[in-house]
């Protein structure tokens, strides 16, 4: 009778060991490692605000349609874009960008067009839709 | 004296492992809650440039609006109409002011007309301060 409590404590160790492998393993399959995310800051003007009665001389102008991107009245790629925003950057990066998208343009490359310009510093962003 | 060290041992032996099975399921209940609450459904355009959300970047003042590609607008994965979008942010404004951060996680391939119909939701709500939700870096093998 006194032996006995000696054999019941290696006895209680194994669902133990059983419950921690257990978890060990739903936790290892559940768990995703998750991506890291960024916000892109931007303002989106009301409705009813006309974009006409700002001066034109310091916007840039972004035009993303479904198939494209215009820069300031040209049609550009990407890379062309990264390259047009780093030249206007160099001078003043607070130049109010206008980045206007027609309603069928996929918002990636809206984002894309945003991380361009956060990419060189440009913070004025305003979007407006067509 | 044979039966008192060994009665001792066994019982040191069972604290550690007690700890690590807490531990785990203290992990595990954090870990799971967040990925629920979001529509998982939507797809991220990379953007590297953007401010990285940590977790000063996420206040309990934030909202976080999810557009599918089909155009299903949702908060914490719970479908919302225009209406109850209107509804949530005019809470939001009138508890935190119109800075608090509203983030809007849309599908690559979302049509702009549905961001738009969001931004314009916000916007008539006076809230015209928005960022959008971008992957940093990815960790997650891509499907």
């Amino acid at each position: 009778m006194a032996r006995k409590p000696q054999e019941n404590p290696k006895a209680e160790m194994t669902p133990m060991i059983d419950v921690v492998f257990q978890l060990m393993i739903f936790f290892v399959v559940t768990i995703k490692q998750e991506d890291i995310y960024s916000k892109l800051n931007a303002n989106r003007p009301a409705p009813n605000q006309s974009s006409s009665s700002e001066s034109n001389d310091t916007q840039i102008k972004i035009d993303i349609g479904y198939s494209g991107l215009i820069f300031n009245g040209r049609g550009v790629r990407m890379n062309e874009l990264r390259s047009n925003l780093k030249q206007l950057s160099a001078t003043s990066k607070n130049a109010t960008v206008l980045i206007r998208c027609t309603m069928d343009s996929p918002h990636g490359r809206l984002v894309d067009v945003l991380d361009a310009c956060n990419q060189y510093g440009m913070h004025n962003l305003s979007i407006f839709s067509l | 004296m044979a039966k008192k060290p060994n009665n001792e041992d066994a019982s040191l032996d069972m604290t550690p492992m007690i700890d690590v099975v807490f531990q785990l399921i203290i992990f595990f209940v954090v870990t799971l809650k967040m990925t629920d609450d979001k529509d998982t459904t939507i797809k991220l355009e990379d953007g590297s440039h953007g401010i990285v959300l940590t977790q000063d970047e996420l206040p309990p003042s934030q909202l976080t609006i999810d557009v599918a590609k089909t155009g299903r607008v949702s908060l914490s994965n719970i479908t919302l109409t225009d209406q109850m979008l209107a509804a949530k942010i005019r809470e939001r404004k009138a508890k935190f002011g119109p800075d608090f951060p509203c983030m809007i996680r849309a599908d690559q391939k979302a049509p702009h007309r549905h961001v738009a119909r969001v931004m314009n939701i916000c916007a008539a709500q006076g809230v015209w301060k928005l960022s959008f939700v971008a992957i940093a870096e990815h960790k997650k093998p891509q499907k």
